[in-house]
């Protein structure tokens, strides 16, 4: 965007419906040339594994979804009826429900750390700051099924770690793995797992900061504080809401957590305990495809909006900044 | 938006409606700063808080670095955070590379597979196209940009279900394919790439290739690739590890033991001492190998640290 | 004999029938031009002859039994022509998920694999096994445990060679019940008592545990009770905790569950070990395979095990029920038929093979080995030299018949936990647990196209 000889383009983001009608070309057909056919050229790899492996099995998804398949009877069009199943489908809204409070109480926590220890690295007050940050970011290289392993030892109320320190204490543990702590047991290791990444692309935003702003603040005499919230805070507001998008989505995918901590709680965990869990049990143990294809793109769906939703909501505030 | 599919002509987009801003600040976007404005005096709270998150992150590592040298009694029988009677990490080692016909070398061999070929090819596609998306206008451009952002938004494991359902309908369930293939596809390495070709990549220099009569793949490779070769790292890191750690894919994928990652070999060991009880038991072989395929990640990690951070920037400071 | 044959008639039919409908789904194709459900017109004559040529064949054989692979080795050396690759595609359910996911594609199913009783409905419903009958070999009864051919017939048919059975055993610490002063309990009253007695002594102790997420532990002890919930003719498949055996278990176990004397917890993991190993369990009520799982992980209570018969509701009428155990079944995609059935045969039935596997954990289904009087005789020194499989072939043998599975049974047992389960977590009378099980078992079976009985 800062060559004018270079067009304007869709911005990256609000995946309308309407993006995705072929671009109109009529007024525009003789502007092409050869050179920008190149450009085509360096797009068709990328394109062709993303239809092949996003866009077609979005598409089959939502074939099949019009479809029930029976053990005995076979397989028949049923047009919407698994929508509207689904849409009343109360163990559907109740993994709904899970992921949503997760998203509401474990998401502003976990970026709200990493945002800490972003802004606690990069103010030139910590000693041995590269270690730290190194050290955080190290959990991102753990598998999460290996991660909710480790916790799910690590939280065993008579014999793992939480236990057995409690115990030298004489206290009695927190049951982590009861119905009451369950969801935030699993906001604790995705916490663990992912806070690391976060504060690494919001670190990453403040070393961009241009050092004039910090020199016109230092004149200013604005303390570290001061210089946190009205300068290092609207720079990152990009990086933040980028953050931010990224575990809505990782929240409505949640899965391979619960997943694994199932087999200490199998009646807190149930089969659909988020609606990742749900699809997954009613295609797989249930052998429900078509069902589990409708509860799929309704999901993702609902993640588009979310995702969606929060970016306006971010532009909104830009644009309040903005015009103050 | 419908707004700007109207407004076909290059007028600026709004910034009140659309999301990507021009940057803010002129100047060089990614000189880097010394660290902060000069005064180095540490904080004493602020060191105790960093502190008490080091420990936090390091806890379940260190305890599973402990375990993992504990045999399945001394497991059950000793306290977490300290060892147990008999040291058994070099038992646990030979046994993990041994066990049911060394199917665990196999596994990190496929891992290794995966990662490095689903996470160098991600790379180079996202790299391809993120380039051609920033360089160049081409017919149907808006609209393929548009979609590929939209995807990065679709929960992957969502889609899971009908990728496994279209690749058995093809015969490409349990094969290595089944894997590869949807790891090339990175919508976020993409955008990444996109955003740092438009920083990185000054025009002039594309001009000047073409008045010298390069091609234009012969300019990406001797010109740009250069450019962007720090951003080209991230994407690579990112890939790299998201295939490493991807699980629930190759679960539904594959059948086959000889052709699972680590992710789905370990669960399934995990799983082994299930409930019909003619499994046996191997939860010191599962905390070991855990542990063996940390490893790798945590040393790539260390050794590309100077590079992908830079890379990291661009994307986080656009939208 | 005769009942036998008409029901294996009728079933006939109802497959024939059921293959038709099926067909219709069935379009992924690997099954080339045969009719679905025929297997290849393989006849014993080919199966015994496929041993005594010298054609190499190599067949895919999926089990997770641990150690197999020593019998496996024992079958090669003596028909090196055949090679058997052995895979661990998962335990239970994971495997059962793969092997469903092959069958819909069409392909990439293995020769030969181990399928629980309780999922052989499945898999004999939708045609992806072979049955005994169609291939001459219906008639293999008499080699069998009565209670295991029982649980490989599915509407009249064989669908698998039995490989091993998991009769019902109470397991104990004879150290804790003796420091106690307490008997060995006969009767569920006694086991009630028992349970009193461990409670008064140490609040934080249990007789035992009951797994929340077990479907299979909680249909064991049902069967035991006498109860006969699931009942399946064709396609006609009734689900009904009502009965009076069921009942008798509700009752036993709400006391058992709402006292606290039984730990209401997830098994199979760090937790339920160390429990054991550190005494807060006295007793554990499973399938006769379970040595090989506490020799395995709670190799410090050597010794101090002893097995019993399971408690029994009225006294000195034993009756039990089976807890686990598998079939080595054949798969339709194989185009190896007659060297997989010929390998599955040897399985199970010759006699090196079936030792061979006892010594491995398992508790065979043969009934030739049942009557060796060394099988009889051997002394366990982990049950401090208790002649354990006395215990075990008695327990076998007092198994009752008539309990049948679902052919949904892996979907229902997955729910488990979702319905009946939370009934045990949340200590409310089983009845109704029961009943929301029942509930989820018909509305999915009614989903699916089967005739629900009411």
């Amino acid at each position: 965007m800062t060559s004018p000889t270079k067009p304007q383009h869709a911005a990256p983001g609000a995946p309308a419906p309407e993006a995705t009608q072929p671009p109109r070309r009529t007024a525009r057909r003789s502007r092409y040339t050869r050179q920008d056919w190149a450009g085509a050229g360096f797009v068709a790899p990328f394109l062709a594994v993303f239809v092949f492996s996003i866009v077609a099995p979005l598409l089959y998804a939502l074939y099949l979804s019009f479809f029930q398949d029976r053990l005995i009877g076979g397989s028949f069009f049923t047009g919407l009826a698994n929508y509207t199943k689904a849409l009343a489908d109360p163990l559907l809204h109740a993994g709904l429900g899970r992921v949503l409070l997760f998203l509401a109480v474990q998401v502003p926590i976990m970026i709200g750390i990493a945002l800490f220890a972003a802004l606690a690295i990069d103010s030139g007050r910590l000693r041995g700051s590269g270690g730290f940050r190194i050290a955080l970011f190290l959990p991102y290289a753990v598998p999460s099924v290996v991660a909710a392993l480790m916790w799910g030892y690590i939280y065993g109320e008579d014999f793992g770690l939480v236990g057995q320190v409690f115990d030298l204490f004489g206290a009695t543990p927190p049951a982590l793995l009861s119905g009451t702590w369950m969801l935030a047991s699993i906001g604790n290791i995705v916490t663990w797992s992912f806070m690391g990444y976060n504060m690494l692309i919001l670190y990453s935003a403040l070393r961009v900061i241009p050092t004039e702003l910090y020199e016109a603040a230092e004149i200013d005499g604005a303390g570290a504080l001061r210089t946190a919230w009205s300068i290092k805070l609207p720079a990152l507001r990009p990086a933040l809401l980028l953050t931010v998008i990224f575990s809505i989505i990782g929240s409505f995918q949640l899965f391979n957590e619960p997943n694994v901590l199932r087999s200490l709680a199998p009646t807190t965990i149930t089969t659909y305990y988020t609606p990742n869990m749900y699809a997954y049990n009613l295609a797989f143990n249930g052998q429900q495809y078509n069902y589990s294809a409708a509860v799929a793109v309704i999901v993702g769906l609902i993640t588009v909006l979310v995702a969606y939703a929060a970016q306006r909501v971010s532009n909104r505030a830009e644009t309040g900044r903005k015009s103050k | 938006m419908s707004t700007e599919a109207r407004t076909p002509a290059p007028v600026p987009t709004d910034n009140t409606t659309t999301p990507g801003d021009p940057p803010r600040t002129g100047g060089p976007r990614l000189s880097r700063r010394p660290p902060s404005s000069g005064r180095t005096r540490s904080s004493i709270p602020l060191t105790v808080v960093m502190v008490a998150m080091f420990v936090y992150v390091l806890l379940p590592l260190v305890w599973l670095t402990i375990n993992a040298t504990k045999t399945n009694g001394g497991l059950f029988s000793s306290f977490g955070l300290w060892f147990a009677d008999d040291f058994a990490l070099w038992d646990n080692l030979k046994a993990l590379f041994t066990y049911q016909g060394s199917v665990y070398p196999r596994w990190l061999a496929n891992t290794v597979l995966y990662a490095g070929v689903g996470g160098v090819g991600a790379t180079i596609l996202a790299t391809l196209g993120g380039y051609g998306l920033a360089k160049y206008d081409f017919p149907g451009r808006r609209a393929a940009f548009a979609i590929v952002i939209g995807a990065m938004t679709v929960p992957m494991t969502a889609l899971a279900v009908p990728t496994f359902l279209m690749f058995s309908e093809l015969g490409l369930t349990n094969t290595v394919w089944a894997v590869l293939v949807p790891a090339l596809a990175s919508p976020f390495g993409l955008y990444l790439m996109y955003v740092y070709a438009q920083d990185s990549v000054p025009d002039s220099l594309l001009e000047a290739a073409r008045l010298d009569g390069a091609s234009e793949l012969r300019t990406f490779l001797t010109v740009s690739l250069r450019l962007l070769s720090p951003g080209f790292v991230t994407v690579l890191l990112f890939s790299v590890v998201a295939t490493w750690n991807n699980y629930f894919l190759p679960l539904i994928m594959l059948s086959d033991p000889k052709l699972y990652p680590l992710t789905v070999g370990l669960n399934q060991w995990n799983d082994q001492a299930g409930s019909s009880g003619q499994g046996e038991p191997v939860y010191n072989l599962v905390l070991t190998g855990s542990l063996v395929a940390i490893v790798p990640l945590v040393i790539v990690f260390l050794f590309l640290q100077r590079f992908w951070q830079s890379g990291l920037a661009a994307g986080s400071v656009k939208q | 004999m005769n009942t036998t044959r008409a029901r294996l008639q009728r079933s006939t039919g109802i497959a024939a029938t059921l293959a038709l409908t099926l067909g219709l789904a069935a379009c992924g194709g690997g099954d080339g031009d045969d009719t679905p459900g025929s297997a290849d017109g393989v006849t014993v004559a080919d199966i015994d002859a496929v041993l005594e040529s010298d054609e190499e064949v190599t067949i895919e054989y999926w089990t997770w039994v641990p150690d197999i692979q020593d019998t496996v080795d024992l079958f090669e050396e003596t028909y090196p022509h055949i090679t058997v690759n052995v895979t661990n595609a998962g335990q239970s359910a994971d495997q059962y998920t793969k092997l469903q996911n092959a069958v819909k594609a069409g392909s990439g199913a293995p020769d030969v694999a181990q399928i629980e009783y309780f999922a052989l409905p499945q898999f004999a419903l939708s045609e992806a096994v072979v049955p005994l009958s169609e291939v001459g070999l219906g008639d293999l009864e008499g080699e069998y445990a009565a209670s295991a051919w029982d649980q490989v017939s599915v509407s009249g048919a064989q669908y698998g060679f039995p490989q091993d059975t998991g009769p019902m055993v109470m397991f104990y610490r004879e150290d804790i019940l003796a420091d106690l002063g307490v008997e060995v309990p006969e009767t569920w009253d006694d086991f009630v008592e028992v349970a009193r007695a461990i409670k008064a002594d140490n609040p934080d102790n249990y007789i035992t545990s009951i797994d929340p997420g077990d479907a299979g532990g909680v249909d064991s002890l049902i069967w035991q009770a006498g109860g006969r919930p699931f009942s399946v003719d064709g396609t006609t498949v009734g689900v009904d905790f009502t009965d009076e055996g069921t009942q008798q278990w509700t009752e036993l176990y709400d006391t058992l569950v709402q006292e606290e004397l039984v730990d209401v917890t997830a098994g199979w993991n760090d937790a339920f070990w160390r429990s054991f190993a550190d005494g807060k369990y006295a007793m554990w009520l499973t399938g006769a395979w379970a040595p090989g799982s506490i020799r395995n992980n709670i190799p410090t209570s050597e010794g101090l095990w002893r097995a019993a018969p399971m408690p029994t509701y009225e006294a000195g009428t034993p009756m039990n029920a089976e807890n686990g155990g598998s079939a080595i079944t054949v798969m339709q995609q194989s185009d190896k038929k007659a060297a997989a059935l010929a390998f599955a045969r040897w399985m199970t039935t010759s006699p090196e093979a079936v030792l061979s596997q006892s010594q491995a954990g398992l508790f065979p289904a043969t009934t030739g080995i049942m009557e060796d009087p060394e099988f009889l005789g051997t002394e366990d020194p982990f049950f401090g030299n208790q002649k354990t499989n006395e215990v075990f072939v008695e327990a076998s043998q007092s198994v009752s018949s008539g309990w049948q599975y679902l052919p949904f049974q892996v979907y229902a047992n997955s729910v488990f936990g979702d319905t009946a389960g939370q009934a045990l977590s949340n200590a409310t009378p089983l009845a109704d647990g029961l009943q929301t099980w029942q509930d989820e078992a018909v509305s999915y079976g009614a989903g699916q196209g089967f005739t629900m009985a009411d």
